[in-house]
């Protein structure tokens, strides 16, 4: 595991083009593009609840001083609670100077992605209601759901969510 | 290395001096921002060259080389002036000022005139 | 992550100093203004700061600030010497004030990364016409124009030549012309540079063009031709060429030994268009006036100026102290120790230290409020004059300070709100006669320090607000829904700083398009302020913004309700005891409510409030804690107090959003996040 952080940390801007970070959550398998990842956090720290705000942020945590908020992706997507175990991991991504850890179930590896194999995601029609995927990439055989982390961050859709919930 | 006393009162001038000075392998060993903190100061570090602004307040850039000429005789003074100073310049050269430049100036004509000192 | 590039240091040091050199001036005139002249102090000190933004301006290449510094400078110089007697005092300022309004316009664009492009030519043209009307007006102008056209070469007079004994053997006689480097200006000066350093080396120095001195006229001349010296010395060839080659800006030199004949020929040539040397006359009574101008006006304290960046970062570090501080003091280690005396006695000198460092990095960052008080001078003179209203700024306070960072966010919303008061506050002169007052209305600024807040009003003695009219508007366009009944005052006044509350019919050439008050609850409110809204019809609107001072450190109580800790500002509370569960009153709607010493309180529980479901909840077992501030006091019921401690108040990630009941959140000791309460929210939830 270490190395996949320390690889997945250490890595410059201009090679990070096509390089994702594939990580569990639940049964599937997603990945985020290697520039918003600035850290990960190996297991489960003391977090701090807050009231009053969506089920999915579980509250704020202390990042060697910096006070980041934590969000369950496994609840941001409407899926079932899962337990923390000592896999689950907080990859913290930073867009447009917002900072939050996501929680996920487990951490992968760090992938090359070419912009060839990146496909747009199923449309609505095909039973596909994931509004947080940006695309579909293919290895091989298999199929990473590509993460849009704007959107997972954005609070225009927050409130939209809990509109619709 | 030759060392040098900027001496204007524009903090902009100073810093764009310093910046060419320091780049063209001159030493800055101080600033000061009227003519009479100029003498003052060059007294107190005896640089090699002096730039001196004409435009001063307190003491203009004249009476200063009047000042520093007292101290040494020999004190090299570049004047910065501006166009439409010739008068003053003319003045500053009486006075013992060595050269002068008229601003705008480029860094080439900087090192130029301080290295023909 | 990174914050955005910073510009370069030089168009940063740019736009500092000559945005401050602006401010200082604008200062002066409007001081001065009133007054029927302008004092030479006040002349000197114009011409040298347009001198110096020229100056700087030109090397950066920014033409349009520098040709209108240069204008103004120009006119000023005229002013500064010749002393005009028809001089239209108003005009001036006005020509001074549009000038600073051009020049700060085109730096708040280098300021936002754009081209200062803008075109002051107009402005140039007006200020050139002023000049010539009133150097045309002045009995001194047939002077100057005779001053400065006299013309090379077209008189003859009579030169006196330094020395006229004929050659000697070891005597050579020298022609060198000189071509300076294309360029390099003033080229007569240099050569009248090169002469002055030639005297010492050698006599009988002539040169063609003779006015190297007065003529201007000289430095096409000599641009043209070069710049021709015949001279007689002792010195040899190559010693004379190095001396000409070591000046700067000679771009080619020929330097040839003369025969007798020819130095002749050359020396009649050059002595039929010289014209009389004058004796150095140095400008002793400049000197003496500008040193007597030295402290009209210039109080220098001892200043430097210091990149943001460093100053967030030691507050930082400071913040960092001091939660390490408290990580060691009350370090889970310690327990098990016996005997600490010595420890704490040690413990308690570094927190006192540490508390000192603390203040002093907080005061570097506070500045005051002055700067951006006295720009509303400017606005308040500017709208007065337009819509021909009397308007008269009292500033109070100016000397309160703020955290830097914030400074930046207020002069936006202060200035509208000074918009506001006197567009739509300010009754007309014939208006205010009518109704008995004072014909010079009034707008105060004014800024003051209560309780951990800064609190910034602006009051005017005007028409005040229309409550009747608002209302309409506010349910005309939806936005309040309670019934008329139950809206207090200052909620109805509220209303008009909801987004869509203005409309076009209020766009007036000041308060511009979209610049409403929602506008500035959003500036406050990004700052973690509050603005509030007052009036008296008949008699003005105050409006109060309430700024919290940031990046504060402030002493906290530990309380813990359930499994979370949470810190109450130590300033809040009033008292804490436990409280006999018969002493709760709970009235018909649920709501409990506790007696102390005759007076009842409110109570909440902050179990309830933040839904924690593992605290206690029976009133015997938990702790009652008093706390107040302006508005009134309620009662917290927690589980029990956990001991004082200095809290660094970090804000709530952005991400999350505004929580009721909680202000900030900061770091304990053993390294957990928490959150600190709001209690002024909890106190009144609707406002807060």
């Amino acid at each position: 595991m270490s190395e996949i952080l320390d690889e997945a940390v250490l890595q410059e801007e201009d090679t990070q083009k096509g390089k994702f970070l594939t990580f569990l959550v639940g049964k599937e398998e997603y990945g985020i593009e290697i520039k918003y990842v600035t850290e990960i956090i190996g297991g489960i720290q003391a977090i701090t609840e807050i009231p009053d705000v969506p089920e999915y942020v579980k509250g704020i945590i202390n990042l060697r001083g910096k006070i980041i908020p934590v969000m369950d992706v496994n609840l941001r997507f409407n899926k079932e609670a899962r337990d923390y175990n000592d896999r689950t991991c907080i990859i913290v991504i930073d867009i447009d100077e917002l900072s939050v850890g996501l929680i996920v179930d487990n951490v992968a590896e760090v992938i090359s992605i070419a912009d060839a194999d990146i496909v747009p995601p199923p449309d609505v029609r095909s039973g596909f209601h994931n509004r947080y995927i940006k695309g579909i990439g293919k290895i091989g055989s298999e199929v990473k759901l590509i993460l849009d982390c704007q959107r997972l961050l954005s609070t225009e859709e927050l409130e939209n969510l809990d509109y619709i919930n | 290395m030759k060392s040098v006393l900027i001496v204007d009162d524009a903090m902009f001038m100073r810093y764009t001096l310093r910046k060419i000075l320091e780049k063209n392998g001159f030493l800055v060993v101080g600033e000061a921002e009227n003519g009479l903190l100029g003498a003052q100061k060059y007294g107190e570090l005896l640089p090699d060259i002096v730039t001196m602004d004409i435009t001063m307040p307190e003491l203009n850039g004249i009476g200063a080389v009047q000042l520093i000429k007292q101290i040494n005789p020999q004190a090299n003074i570049v004047m910065i002036s501006a166009m439409g100073q010739q008068h003053l310049v003319r003045e500053a050269i009486l006075a013992g000022a060595s050269n002068f430049l008229v601003k705008p100036f480029s860094e080439e004509r900087v090192v130029e005139v301080l290295n023909s000192i | 992550m990174d914050k955005s590039l910073s510009k370069e240091p030089m168009l940063e040091m740019f736009i500092f100093e000559n945005l401050q050199l602006l401010e200082q001036l604008e200062q002066t005139i409007l001081a001065h203004e009133k007054e029927r002249c302008l004092e030479n102090a006040v002349i000197n000190e114009i011409f040298r700061i347009m001198h110096t933004i020229k100056g700087a301006a030109a090397m950066m290449m920014y033409d349009g600030i520098s040709s209108l510094a240069h204008a103004i400078e120009d006119l000023f110089f005229y002013i500064r010497e010749f002393h005009p007697d028809e001089m239209d005092y108003s005009k001036i300022c006005d020509i001074v004030l549009e000038g600073i309004d051009f020049i700060k316009n085109e730096i708040g664009k280098l300021e936002q990364d754009q081209e200062a492009d803008g075109d002051s030519s107009p402005f140039v043209e007006n200020i050139g016409q002023y000049l010539l009307q009133i150097k045309e007006a002045s009995r001194n102008s047939k002077l100057i124009n005779e001053a400065a056209a006299r013309p090379a070469g077209h008189r003859k007079k009579f030169y006196i030549s330094t020395s006229k004994s004929p050659p000697t053997e070891s005597i050579k006689r020298y022609h060198a012309l000189i071509y300076f480097t294309p360029g390099c200006e003033m080229e007569n000066i240099r050569a009248f540079n090169l002469v002055h350093k030639l005297k010492d080396q050698a006599e009988q120095i002539d040169y063609i063009p003779a006015d190297i001195i007065e003529n201007n006229d000289s430095v096409e001349f000599i641009r043209e031709n070069g710049f021709a010296v015949i001279f007689s010395t002792h010195l040899q060839q190559e010693a004379i060429n190095e001396l000409f080659m070591k000046e700067a800006f000679i771009d080619s030199l020929d330097l040839r030994v003369m025969e007798d004949e020819e130095w002749e020929i050359e020396q009649l040539r050059a002595r039929n268009q010289i014209v009389l040397e004058e004796e150095p006359s140095v400008r002793n009574n400049e000197v003496r006036e500008i040193g007597a101008n030295l402290h009209s006006g210039s109080t220098r304290q001892s200043l430097i100026s210091v990149n943001v960046d460093k100053l967030d970062r030691l507050m930082d570090m400071v913040g960092e102290l001091v939660i390490s501080e408290t990580m060691v003091a009350f370090n889970p280690d310690l327990r098990t120790a016996a005997k600490l005396d010595n420890f704490h006695k040690a413990t308690r000198q570094h927190r006192k230290i540490i508390n000192e460092l603390q203040d002093i990095v907080m005061s570097i960052r506070m500045v005051p409020l002055s700067m951006t008080f006295q720009k509303m001078n400017r606005l308040v003179r500017d709208m007065s004059k337009k819509l021909k209203k009397n308007v008269e700024l009292v500033i109070i306070g100016e000397e309160t300070e703020v955290d830097k960072n914030i400074i930046e966010h207020l002069s936006d919303p202060i200035m509208h709100l000074i918009r506001n008061a006197i567009d739509h506050g300010v009754e007309s002169p014939e208006k205010r006669a009518s109704l008995g007052k004072s014909p010079a209305a009034r707008v105060y600024l004014e800024a003051k320090n209560e309780g951990g807040d800064v609190y910034i009003i602006i009051r005017d003695d005007g028409a005040g607000l229309n409550k009747e009219k608002i209302l309409e508007r506010a349910r005309a366009r939806g936005l309040i829904q309670k019934p008329d009944s139950n809206l207090s005052d200052g909620e109805i006044y509220s209303t008009i700083l909801l987004p869509g509350f203005s409309t076009c019919e209020e766009i007036s050439e000041f308060s511009g398009r979209g610049v409403g008050m929602d506008v500035v609850l959003k500036n406050i409110e990004e700052v973690g302020g509050t603005v509030l809204v007052d009036s008296t019809p008949g008699q003005g609107t105050t409006i109060s913004l309430k700024i919290p001072l940031t990046l504060a450190i402030i002493n906290g109580m530990r309380v813990k309700v359930g499994n979370s800790i949470y810190i109450l500002p130590i300033t809040s509370i009033k008292e804490s005891f436990k409280a006999k569960p018969d002493n709760i009153i709970v009235d018909p709607d649920g709501n409990e409510m506790l007696m102390v010493r005759g007076e009842c309180y409110p109570v909440l529980r902050l179990h309830q409030k933040f839904q924690l479901k593992s605290a206690l909840k029976k009133i015997a077992e938990g702790i009652i804690v008093i706390v107040q501030n302006d508005s009134g006091s309620i009662c917290l019921f927690v589980d029990a107090l956990l001991g004082e401690q200095q809290v660094v108040v970090k804000a709530l990630p952005k991400f999350i959003g505004k929580i009721a009941g909680i202000s900030a959140c900061t770091l304990l000791g053993d390294g957990r996040a928490c959150l600190i309460i709001d209690v002024a929210n909890l106190i009144n939830p609707s406002k807060g």
